[in-house]
């Protein structure tokens, strides 16, 4: 696929993809703020992996991202609930520090480096996508539909 | 009871007499600790197995976990008569921007019953119905022994629940509430919002009860994989006549991931000031002052 093919892909995708989420996702947040990021937004971060904290009531993932301009850029990333994550096949010890990671996350809306996660790409090809927002039916039931590859924009 | 001197005659009239008022003693002191029974007393194995026999034949709640399936805040499809006081702490409320649990902090009923992220699960023994809350990890205990309210429950965030059945539904009366627990009133008009905004809790507008709120919630199953609660409540101190909401719908999950889970609060970094929009790290003091 040729890069502007891929882009309009990637686009297409992530307008898909933003869309599903706003239509179905009016349920089952648990302890989560609603007001400091973006639902509509998804960008994708490459990185590497500085903490991993699984604790209720979020995880939380920091990842340190070297920008184009060769400095280094440390995310906060708040997950779900470990208890929603483990139901939909999260591990605690999934993510170590040091991991190459990439990770799509919806962004604050006012443009600090804190996101909130959406779906983790791991080194070995494992994706582990987070159920908040989810409904209350998905929850139930497990993950289904995941992505192969990043749908955000890349962060440069 | 201590026993009279043998040198005092007791005649029949003395001993019915007597028998009197320590039965009227006992009912007063039962009634005092709220407890139909005036002294919980172990049962015989007999007894035992008949009350777990009993039991058994209930509808069942039991199997499996309840996934929330409804949005996380009620509608309030009629407009609630408002006291004059509610009335006016309702016309001046600004929509939070923000979740008010995103920390530690237990919710409470009634609010607990809505979070929905996780399951919940009930137990039940002879007298007792446990419902296990995974998104709060707290247990309400629901009294099934006849029992009456305490005249004065102390403050709990769960309240004191008393339960009993109605043909397939368990009625379940909530007395004694914390003044803190998360509490909506109601939920602005769609109208008056911005469009498009895809906060769930949109509107809601959270507020104080009063120290008599009372909440009877009707729990039955529409089928063995739905489960419906409906709640009306009680407060003379928001509403002028008792609101009943619409019912919220929990569905059965029996594989082993909708088993419970613990949960352990531990990490209240991510306390969100929804004055400021900023995220706060291990601030302790405003997780407890919520």
């Amino acid at each position: 696929m040729k890069h502007a093919d891929w882009s309009r892909d990637l686009k297409l995708r992530s307008v898909v993809l933003v869309i599903a989420v706003l239509c179905c996702s009016s349920i089952a947040y648990a302890h989560h703020s609603f007001a400091l990021f973006d639902r509509s937004r998804l960008i994708t971060l490459s990185g590497t992996v500085r903490e991993w904290k699984w604790a209720n009531p979020h995880t939380w993932l920091s990842v340190v991202v070297r920008k184009a301009d060769g400095t280094d850029e440390e995310w906060a990333l708040v997950g779900s609930s470990p208890n929603m994550m483990a139901r939909w096949g999260w591990n605690a010890a999934d993510i170590k520090t040091g991991d190459k990671v990439m990770v799509d996350i919806h962004p604050a809306r006012d443009g600090k480096a804190i996101g909130e996660l959406h779906t983790v790409f791991l080194p070995g090809g494992k994706v582990l996508a987070d159920p908040g927002g989810q409904s209350g039916e998905a929850l139930a039931g497990g993950p289904s539909d995941l992505p192969t590859k990043p749908q955000g924009i890349p962060y440069q | 009871m201590k026993r009279a001197p043998d040198s005092v005659p007791w005649n029949n009239s003395t001993r019915i007499l007597c028998g009197g008022v320590w039965s009227l003693i006992a009912i007063v002191l039962a009634a005092q600790s709220g407890d139909a029974r005036a002294a919980p007393a172990p049962q015989s194995k007999e007894e035992l197995a008949k009350a777990w026999r009993d039991i058994a034949t209930l509808p069942d709640l039991w199997q499996g976990t309840w996934q929330s399936v409804s949005p996380i805040a009620d509608d309030f499809p009629t407009p609630p008569d408002y006291t004059p006081s509610a009335f006016e702490y309702v016309k001046r409320y600004k929509p939070v921007e923000d979740s008010p649990f995103a920390n530690c902090k237990p919710l409470g009923l009634p609010f607990v019953m809505n979070i929905g992220g996780m399951p919940m699960k009930f137990f039940q023994s002879p007298g007792m119905i446990a419902l296990y809350i995974e998104s709060s990890g707290m247990t309400r205990f629901i009294h099934t022994d006849g029992r009456l309210h305490s005249e004065r429950p102390n403050p709990t965030y769960l309240g004191e629940s008393i339960g009993h059945w109605e043909g397939d539904t368990l009625v379940v009366d909530t007395t004694g509430f914390a003044p803190d627990t998360l509490f909506q009133m109601g939920k602005l008009d769609k109208k008056t919002l911005a469009q498009g905004d895809p906060s769930p809790l949109s509107g809601v507008i959270f507020g104080p009860h009063g120290p008599n709120l009372r909440l009877v919630e009707r729990m039955r199953l529409a089928d063995f994989k739905t489960l419906e609660v409906q709640t009306t409540i009680y407060d003379d101190t928001v509403f002028k006549r008792p609101y009943s909401l619409p019912s919220r719908r929990y569905i059965r999950g029996i594989e082993r991931r909708n088993e419970p889970q613990e949960w352990a609060c531990t990490d209240n970094r991510d306390y969100l000031d929804p004055t400021t929009g900023t995220l706060e790290y291990n601030v302790k003091d405003k997780a407890q002052s919520r």
